[in-house]
């Protein structure tokens, strides 16, 4: 029982950040990601004997969380699209450099096309090699990787294209 | 490589490791310029990418899992006190059923419970020495009396027949003792007209008040018995 519970909070401490900016990106709400991420870490507690590997604690997680995920879709049918851009900025006051570029790049990275956006997640944060984000989302390893390419090319894009407009945040 | 390769690798990884890669970017100065320029567009994306995490998540996703497991516990627990209640509730009603209950369900299996048991005391060899007189006044308390000898009577004495007071009379029977038992009526014992097991057989008479059990070896006509009983048998009231 106490071995159990050192895994389990070893593990919350290890993984819920990632947790949490992988659920992020994939609701765009702060609060629905916090849910999410409980919900995940809930239940994680209840099968925490069946993970063996603890290697795999972390694509573990993150496949729970997607199931998650998509129950609250199941229970709750509303369409990602109508959301306001606006929910997805985070409302932090923004005050350096720094966190102006942060600022206007989330917006881009919220503006992606979801499939492109939650590999690039993947393998920023979560770390994940091209064949596991294959696995995690059960795509073949050539999409996943056309996808990380289309996501960064579009990004790099977009910073190019707007560089005057980013300079008048500074002013 | 070609360019467009390249660029296309370096756009979907930018920490890619393949041997060409680093070769191409070895080779061509361009080519590492553009994937060192990759490099920082990607840690401009996760600086990006990593939102401010709530700073008490870790604490409550442990409180959350700690009232989940005290709530199991307490379940648990519950559990585990109606299961020893039943088991108490069980074994107290067992107790209560084998104290309380008959062990023997009809008259036969009780009379050659009673016979077994006493056989050893008995021998067809035994003198015969209960008189008519003597065996009638015992009858008397079951309201009967026998007219003539049914045989040679080598004891009679009241017994506990399944807690009733009864008459157990024993005869030489052709080879080996028959036992007759005057019952008065039972409410708990089942009547059962004839009955046998691998050594005995028994036959059974009801009459008004009282029935009368003869139980003899398989070589004994327990039939005829019977029929010696019912003509030499009489009731008052």
């Amino acid at each position: 029982m106490a071995t159990k519970q050192v895994r389990y909070e070893a593990l919350v401490k290890a993984l819920h950040a990632d947790l949490y900016r992988y659920a992020y990106w994939l609701c765009h709400e702060k609060q629905v990601a916090e849910d999410l991420v409980q919900e995940t870490f809930l239940r994680a507690w209840r099968a925490l004997d069946s993970l063996k590997d603890e290697k795999a604690a972390k694509s573990w997680l993150i496949t729970i969380l997607r199931r998650e995920n998509a129950r609250r879709f199941e229970r709750k049918r509303f369409d990602m699209s109508e959301y306001e851009e606006a929910t997805i900025i985070d409302t932090q006051s923004i005050n350096s450099e720094q966190d102006i570029e942060n600022h206007w790049l989330r917006e881009k990275i919220g503006s992606l096309p979801e499939e492109y956006r939650e590999p690039l997640v993947l393998q920023v944060i979560g770390g994940f090699s091209g064949e596991e984000i294959a696995g995690l989302l059960s795509l073949n390893k050539n999409t996943v990787m056309t996808r990380l390419f289309r996501a960064r090319n579009q990004l790099k894009d977009a910073l190019e294209k707007e560089p005057e407009v980013r300079g008048t945040y500074n002013g | 490589m070609d360019d467009l390769q390249f660029r296309r690798s370096i756009y979907a990884d930018p920490q890619c490791a393949d041997e060409d890669i680093i070769n191409a970017k070895a080779s061509d100065p361009s080519k590492q310029k553009f994937a060192r320029e990759i490099e920082q567009l990607d840690q401009q994306i996760l600086n990006a990418l990593k939102v401010p995490v709530p700073d008490d998540m870790a604490q409550k996703l442990i409180l959350r899992q700690a009232l989940d497991s005290h709530q199991q516990q307490k379940k648990k627990k519950r559990i585990h006190l109606a299961l020893a209640a039943s088991v108490a509730f069980a074994m107290g009603l067992t107790i209560n059923f084998m104290q309380f209950s008959n062990a023997y369900t009809n008259m036969g299996d009780y009379a050659f419970a009673h016979t077994t048991h006493e056989a050893a005391h008995f021998s067809n060899n035994d003198n015969a020495t209960v008189t008519l007189a003597s065996l009638n006044k015992k009858m008397a308390s079951f309201h009967g009396s026998f007219s003539d000898k049914l045989g040679e009577l080598i004891f009679a004495d009241y017994c506990r027949f399944d807690k009733m007071k009864s008459l157990h009379l024993v005869y030489k029977g052709e080879n080996s003792p028959v036992n007759v038992f005057i019952i008065p009526k039972s409410e708990h014992l089942a009547f059962i007209n004839s009955f046998s097991n691998q050594e005995l057989n028994g036959k059974s008479l009801q009459f008004k008040d009282a029935s009368i059990i003869v139980v003899g070896d398989k070589t004994e006509s327990l039939q005829k018995w019977q029929e010696n009983i019912k003509s030499n048998v009489t009731w008052s009231i």
